[in-house]
């Protein structure tokens, strides 16, 4: 005799189970008075499962009366809410103009700064200029008074070069970049949590 | 949308009348609310055995239901997606009426004056009996046996009611009855003289 089959009686007693494992099942209980037992044993804990009546509910019509009293309208987006829901679509789009205006202003400071070392910007706002026209100001002034000399004052010479034309563009492109991934993260966030919830209610 | 009339919605199919509660027809969904009502009330009250709190659980199914219209999909079978609401309604209000749960099960009308198999039991004192152990059977295992027992669905259907495997509800299904046939056996009469070799 086969091994018994109790682990498919369920669902052979509900019908569940087909092809090949179906006539394996048969086939066993043809032979195994155990299993026959254990399946007639499940007959009547169905049987007994039925014997519990279900309760007289109030009738199906008044119930749906009283769903019906119950069912709120639709919801309609309040206009700060619609105000709030541009605002976060309109992140991105800030970002990016940011990003393009400070790769503009600094490529045409670099022009003007070219432009005047070919002295054709005579008349150009010192203000537009003065970080260029001079860009190694405390280094050479620390060279003048001989706290710096030769090769330390050459280092410190292209450090503050580097601080004050290079750093202040790559410190702005960072920021826009991580205030840009961040806006991406929270959306996918909210996006997921959004799909989550649909599942749950669904 | 209210202007469809009660004539067209009870002449209407299911999938229509779905079709006009999606676009906000309330009384195309009160006919479905009727539609659906026995069925998922049996279903609440099977899982908490307390009449009042399977109204009351229902009526939140539909409404929860009605509010999330718009993520039901189509085609498939609308029964089904309102008992996977139904279980979720039933046990949060389960959690919250205490006075249900199997801490408070002794308080069904309940006695036992002859414990062992020969014990006799009055038809009242039997339901009461088969009540008491489906009730005190883990949520997820007797939602499976409730959705499979009274409501007669196929182990796939369950699946897609409850979103989980077919194997899963199979596990559950056989573990639920064990545990019933357990509790029952002795006192029911349900003993099964199998002596496995």
């Amino acid at each position: 005799m086969s091994k018994h089959v109790t682990e498919w009686l369920s669902a052979y007693a509900d019908g569940e189970l087909r092809g090949s494992r179906l006539q394996h099942v048969k086939t066993h209980l043809a032979e195994c008075e155990v299993c026959q037992m254990e399946l007639e044993s499940l007959d009547r804990l169905s049987g007994l499962l039925q014997e519990v009546p279900v309760p007289g509910f109030i009738p199906s019509e008044r119930f749906a009366a009283q769903v019906s009293l119950r069912l709120p309208h639709p919801k309609r987006a309040t206009s700060s809410k619609r105000v709030l829901e541009i605002g976060w679509w309109m992140i991105p789009v800030g970002l990016l103009a940011s990003w393009v205006f400070i790769n503009v202003s600094f490529l045409m400071r670099d022009v003007l700064s070219v432009a005047n070392n070919f002295g054709l910007l005579t008349s150009v706002s010192d203000g537009i200029l003065f970080v260029t026209a001079n860009p190694a100001n405390w280094s050479a002034t620390l060279g003048q008074i001989g706290v710096l000399n030769g090769t330390t004052l050459d280092l410190a010479s292209a450090m503050e070069r580097f601080a004050r034309t290079s750093l202040p563009q790559i410190t702005l492109q960072i920021s826009v970049a991580f205030l840009y991934l961040s806006w991406i993260a929270i959306w996918w966030a909210r996006d997921r949590r959004q799909e989550h919830g649909q599942l749950l209610e669904g | 949308m209210e202007s469809f009339t009660a004539a067209r919605v009870t002449t209407a199919n299911e999938t229509d009348l779905i079709a006009w509660a999606k676009s906000g027809d309330r009384n195309a969904f009160s006919e479905l609310v009727c539609i659906q009502a026995e069925g998922v009330r049996n279903v609440i009250y099977r899982m908490c055995g307390d009449v009042q709190i399977a109204e009351d659980a229902a009526q939140e199914t539909f409404i929860q239901a009605w509010l999330h219209l718009a993520s039901y999909r189509p085609g498939t079978s609308l029964r089904n997606w309102l008992y996977r609401i139904a279980v979720n309604a039933a046990t949060d209000m389960l959690r919250k009426e205490k006075r249900i749960l199997p801490g408070a099960l002794e308080d069904l009308p309940l006695q036992d004056p002859q414990p062992g198999p020969e014990a006799h039991f009055s038809r009242e004192e039997r339901r009461a009996l088969i009540q008491k152990a489906v009730l005190s059977l883990p949520e997820a295992c007797r939602a499976v046996l409730v959705l499979r027992e009274y409501e007669g669905l196929s182990y796939h259907e369950i699946a897609d009611a409850l979103d989980i495997p077919v194997g899963t509800v199979m596990s559950r299904l056989n573990y639920a009855r064990k545990l019933l046939r357990e509790q029952l056996e002795q006192k029911l009469s349900l003993q099964v003289e199998a002596e496995y070799v």
